[in-house]
């Protein structure tokens, strides 16, 4: 579990929920579990919202996701576990009772309402008074500005201006918590990053805890202060996006969240032993045994290529390897390369015997990695089809050849 | 048909299909509807204005337009207020036997209108199942103003329902979620979410059983009694006065009937825009 983050600095504490001095969570999901029928749907979902943080849900369709959203929300009843909202049990709550804003995929805004009728809503069914209705709706109609449009219908908005009239209307009523469902799913790609950066800083504005749930890895490495990575029910993983990204904690995490490449190898005291090559690494002795099987996980963006050996940054060489494919994606170059069973050593080749350490190196020669290079460096040496490289490692992550259970 | 005669589909950029289908419908329309209705009006003010206008200011004849226009509008009011319910019930559970009660609800719509009025006989009329026990107590269902209400609400039940139904069934669940997590009750989300969005099937389904109920016959005539003054309703006055000769009579009743249809629809048909609008 990550620690939980400190409430931040709240200048603009409008219109944020009182904040409980008794915790420094605003919400805490504890052990949530449920299935419909035999089927698991979530297991042991537990983890905490910081006062004014933005967790995002990340996780692909059918992960469960949604399900804990709408636990959250009250609109679906939990199996097992606890809701606990500014250090209130609302697990027994109806949704109405919570005080939780969601926006909704759809923005659920009410056809026949006005912006400004829409936004007034959830003051209006706890009857305040018209002037404090009125007070709140101006203000946060120019918090989302929307003030030129508080007469027409969602049907005459933009979707991001539909958005900003959903995430109002919650806000109206001072919610513990909003929770965000595919706030992007219904954009196009432009007005989506647009939209991520000026909601992130609402948020930031109004210091309202938040999470999102999303399948879009970009989406969550911007929005969240944290991520928690649902596969199938559980979380694998949770963190800054830096940990997360940078160390992922499983071969899922490392999948899902970008791109990552897989070798096998075996743990030599404070090195590991991929193929022929052996690469100093950080081995933590109480996770890993001397001579335990690993996976070697590294991004594209990790790999050093060079033409000469040894490796102009001094990393140990991996393997030598033939470029199959480059192709140009705008800010980098992507190359596709196919390790060579041989070593490192200069004038080695293919006939040289080759150490089997792993289990199954024709898996490894036969399975090309992926590696990217940014545009100055493509510009300096042109690689092609066929050319020689050897590879090398700036970063990698080592995680248990044997997955573990859950 | 223009298939049929590929020839005649363009002469010089001039689509001959086209004229000549409005044409047809048209012609065909006449003597199916246009003439006959031209002829109710033509024949019903041909002994000038003066009798057409006594015609339709006797005694009876006023009474049975207001009691066609009482029974109608009860009937409308339980059907629009009992729709609903039926509409909410039907569309947000899911439950054993919902079918069944969707065919139940729907069937008169297919059911003769003289059945439905055997049918509440059987049941409410003197020898009927519960009017046999109701009446030593003196409550009399059949042959009074009330039902012909209950013949009312039994034909036109599916109209309001059916058109109502939809809209719930359409209608996105997440606006309800949406007003239910922003702290509504149940009957505050119905009443300014639900409600607002079935404004447009509300008064549709409310004109459709009206303009209906106005016009019912078949079952109006077997539970009513056809009392003249007592339980005679507009299309039962027209039909007893084409009886005794009196066309003149019925004749004027007609015009009425029929305007006020033309009326109804012309609402329906035109306001549909503005009663949808979102």
């Amino acid at each position: 579990m990550a620690k939980a983050q400190q409430a931040r600095s709240k200048e603009h504490s409008y219109p944020g929920p009182v904040k409980d001095s008794g915790s420094a969570y605003a919400a805490s999901i504890l052990g949530l579990s449920k299935s419909f029928g035999k089927a698991s749907v979530l297991e042991n979902i537990t983890f905490h919202v910081a006062e004014g943080e933005a967790l995002v849900l990340l996780g692909a369709s059918g992960s469960g996701k949604t399900t804990i959203l709408r636990i959250i929300a009250g609109l679906e009843q939990p199996y097992t576990g606890q809701i606990i909202l500014h250090n209130k049990d609302v697990t027994e709550l109806p949704a109405r009772e919570r005080g939780v804003g969601v926006i909704f995929q759809s923005y659920a805004l009410f056809p026949k309402m006005t912006v400004e009728k829409n936004i007034g809503y959830g003051l209006r069914i706890r009857h305040r008074p018209r002037k404090e209705v009125k007070k709140t709706v101006n203000e946060l109609l120019q918090l989302v500005q929307l003030e030129e449009h508080r007469k027409k219908y969602p049907s005459q908005l933009s979707g991001g201006q539909q958005q900003r009239v959903a995430i109002a209307r919650t806000l109206a009523y001072k919610p513990e918590v909003l929770l965000f469902d595919e706030p992007f799913g219904a954009l196009d790609a432009q007005t989506r990053s647009h939209l991520r950066r000026e909601i992130r800083a609402l948020l930031k504005k109004v210091n309202v805890p938040a999470i999102f749930i999303t399948h879009d890895q970009e989406e969550a490495l911007e929005l969240g202060d944290r991520i928690a990575v649902i596969n199938s029910g559980h979380i694998e993983q949770i963190g800054t996006p830096a940990e997360v990204y940078n160390s992922p904690a499983s071969e899922y995490v490392a999948t899902f969240l970008g791109a990552a490449n897989m070798l096998e190898g075996v743990v030599r005291r404070d090195h590991v032993e991929v193929g022929s090559a052996l690469i100093p690494a950080h081995i933590d002795s109480e996770k890993f045994k001397e001579g335990e099987p690993v996976k070697i996980i590294f991004r594209p963006e990790d790999i050093a290529l060079s033409v000469t050996q040894p490796l102009p940054s001094g990393r140990a060489c991996l393997a030598g390897g033939i470029v199959e494919e480059t192709s140009f994606v705008g800010a980098y170059e992507r190359l596709r390369i196919r390790l060579e069973t041989a070593g490192c050593a200069p004038g080695q080749t293919s006939e040289t015997p080759y150490y089997l350490t792993t289990e199954t190196p024709e898996n490894q020669s036969a399975k090309p990695i992926i590696a990217t290079r940014p545009k100055p460096e493509t510009l300096e040496v042109k690689l092609q089809r066929g050319d020689r490289v050897f590879v090398g490692l700036k970063f990698f992550t080592l995680l248990p050849k044997t997955t573990r259970n859950k | 048909m223009s298939s049929l005669i590929p020839t005649m589909r363009h002469v010089r950029g001039f689509d001959v299909a086209r004229p000549l289908s409005i044409g047809m419908l048209v012609f065909m329309m006449l003597p199916l509807v246009f003439l006959p209705l031209l002829s109710i009006f033509i024949f019903g003010t041909s002994k000038g204005l003066a009798s057409f206008w006594a015609a339709l200011t006797a005694a009876d004849a006023i009474f049975a337009l207001k009691l066609s226009m009482a029974t109608s509008f009860w009937a409308t009011v339980f059907n629009v207020v009992f729709g609903l319910f039926a509409s909410y019930v039907l569309s947000r559970y899911n439950f054993w036997g919902r079918n069944a009660l969707i065919v139940t609800i729907s069937l008169p719509t297919a059911i003769p209108t003289a059945v439905a009025g055997v049918a509440l006989l059987m049941l409410w009329g003197p020898y009927g199942i519960l009017g046999r026990l109701l009446r030593p107590q003196g409550i009399e269902v059949m042959f009074t103003a009330g039902a012909i209400i209950l013949a009312n609400i039994f034909v036109t039940f599916p109209l309001a329902f059916g058109v109502i139904k939809p809209v719930f069934d359409t209608m996105s669940r997440s606006l309800e979620e949406a007003s239910a997590t922003i702290g509504a009750t149940r009957w505050q989300t119905f009443w300014h979410v639900t409600l607002p969005s079935l404004r447009g099937a509300i008064v549709s389904g409310a004109l459709l059983t009206f303009a209906r109920a106005v016009g019912e016959f078949g079952s109006t005539i077997m539970v009513s009694g056809n009392l003249a003054g007592r339980t005679q309703t507009a299309p039962l006055y027209i039909f007893a006065k084409f009886n005794e000769g009196q066309i003149e009579a019925a004749n004027a009743i007609a015009i009425v009937l029929a305007l006020f249809s033309f009326l109804i629809f012309s609402v329906l048909f035109f306001a549909r825009d503005w009663l949808d609008v979102d």
